[in-house]
């Protein structure tokens, strides 16, 4: 009889019923952190290109360097640096009590610097591939008509260019919900994060597994749903 | 109206002209003939310096445009002045017929919504294409995009128009209607330069005929004098080629 009851584990859903509101606490943490990090990532990505186009050396040292380092090594290696790392040598991200005690602690705030920084290095490539998918000659017609660089840029090279690399950013978005999940090894209380709650309240392991897998997994479809449908809106002029 | 004095251009150790002088007069047609890589294409684009030149000056009107003295030349404001259509018409294909036609004008010279929409539909009618107005460039046939891209250089009212190859892009039944615009162009009196191929267009249309070869004029002159009566043995062994 005792033996018997440690053999077969029952599996029981409705036991997660309860933490249901956990489990969409978990959720939003995720999505915002992917998000805020997509956003950052596009600010900090764009800034790299800008560095990268640019006539000053110094500038194109620095983006060169950022982009090959940060793509180079792994995210969590970069997470543990900005979060234990740094502090040692006196750089640490505050935190932010305003924000409440979830997003504004300091490791959530760590992982929003840490990851934006990483997705802008990807972002940074995104970008020069859209702009170098763009033909010479749409920069010369520009130039002809008496546009100056910037202004051909943001009314002819970019509106074309956003069309090619905006199915890129969408993926890099997923790609963060997903890859955002190594922030619950520092502690931030994302979806992934909830499972260590789950399991050590109710002993349950696979349950919560699998309704994370699940929010994942809806998370993500939803969003590539959207992703093919702002494709093929933007397909209509070619 | 254009001028250009001792121009060189170097690609790396390439050096591509060496040593233009001409000057295009107002209302002038020009044509400039020659093999490939002897220099025409460049020497066009050095005309409203796509191309930066190596050395020499290149004057619009009064203007030294290649003056380093950024407070004199806004090259921006000067290439307002100087329309170019390109062997592969570089349309906008983000945008319509008819916002390819109206977005400079609009941008640069400040005209209203309206008026730029009125004249751009009135510069339709003149290539023949009014009806396109609302399609993209991506479903027009290349003579229609060559067509619709003299258009949208017209319609920042030029002084004078550039042609690097216009019809070398394009299908041989779609040439003659590409042709018969830059005609008409050339009837209303507009200064024109344009590199082509078209031995036939430059004999009946241009005022001047430049034949270039190894980065110089090798000779100029009337239709008559260059086609009938070409001095110059490489001119001579050109036309022998290609007529």
């Amino acid at each position: 009889m005792y033996g018997n009851t440690l053999m077969a584990v029952t599996i029981d859903f409705t036991k997660m019923i309860k933490w249901i509101p956990t489990f969409i606490d978990g959720t939003i943490v995720t999505v915002v952190l992917a998000l805020m990090t997509v956003v950052l990532g596009c600010i900090l990505g764009l800034l790299a290109i800008l560095m990268k186009r640019s006539h000053i050396k110094v500038f194109n040292a620095i983006s060169k360097a950022y982009t090959q380092v940060i793509r180079g090594t792994p995210m969590l290696l970069q997470l543990y640096i900005w979060l234990y790392g740094f502090p040692m040598i006196g750089i640490s991200i505050p935190s932010i009590p305003m924000l409440g005690s979830i997003y504004g602690s300091r490791e959530f705030l760590t992982a929003v610097v840490a990851l934006a920084i990483n997705s802008g290095a990807y972002i940074c490539e995104l970008l020069r591939g859209g702009l170098d998918s763009i033909d010479k000659g749409q920069m010369e017609a520009g130039r002809s008509l008496g546009f100056s660089n910037l202004e051909t840029m943001r009314y002819i090279i970019i509106p074309q260019a956003i069309r090619v690399v905006l199915p890129g950013l969408c993926n890099e978005f997923i790609m963060m919900i997903k890859e955002s999940s190594i922030v619950s090894t520092v502690g931030v209380f994302d979806i992934m994060y909830t499972s260590n709650i789950v399991k050590a309240s109710t002993y349950s392991v696979f349950e919560p597994l699998i309704i994370i897998a699940i929010i994942y997994f809806a998370l993500t479809s939803i969003l590539t749903t959207i992703m093919s449908m702002i494709e093929r809106k933007l397909k209509v002029y070619a | 109206m254009l001028k250009t004095v001792d121009l060189y251009k170097s690609f790396g150790d390439l050096e591509v002209l060496k040593g233009v002088n001409t000057e295009i007069n107002k209302g002038e047609v020009v044509a400039i003939i020659g093999p490939s890589g002897s220099g025409k294409s460049t020497f066009i684009r050095c005309l409203n310096l796509l191309e930066e030149p190596t050395k020499g000056k290149v004057f619009f009107k009064e203007t030294e445009i290649t003056s380093k003295d950024k407070k004199e030349v806004d090259i921006d404001k000067v290439r307002e002045h100087i329309g170019m259509v390109f062997q592969h018409f570089n349309l906008f294909p983000h945008m319509s017929v008819l916002d390819n036609l109206t977005l400079a004008p609009i941008k640069i010279k400040g005209m209203s919504e309206q008026d730029a929409k009125k004249q751009a539909i009135e510069l339709l009618k003149k290539v023949g294409l009014e009806e396109k107005k609302d399609a993209y460039p991506n479903n027009l046939s290349g003579g229609q995009k060559q067509r619709v891209a003299i258009a949208r250089s017209l319609a920042m009212n030029p002084e004078v128009m550039l042609f690097d190859e216009p019809t070398s892009a394009l299908d041989p039944e779609m040439v003659k209607e590409v042709l018969n615009v830059i005609k008409s162009l050339a009837q209303s009196k507009m200064t024109i330069v344009i590199v082509t191929h078209e031995m036939g267009f430059a004999k009946e249309v241009a005022d001047r005929v430049m034949f270039m070869d190894e980065g110089i004029i090798m000779e100029e002159g009337t239709p008559d004098e260059i086609f009938n009566h070409p001095k110059n043995q490489r001119t001579k062994e050109f036309l022998d080629k290609v007529m």
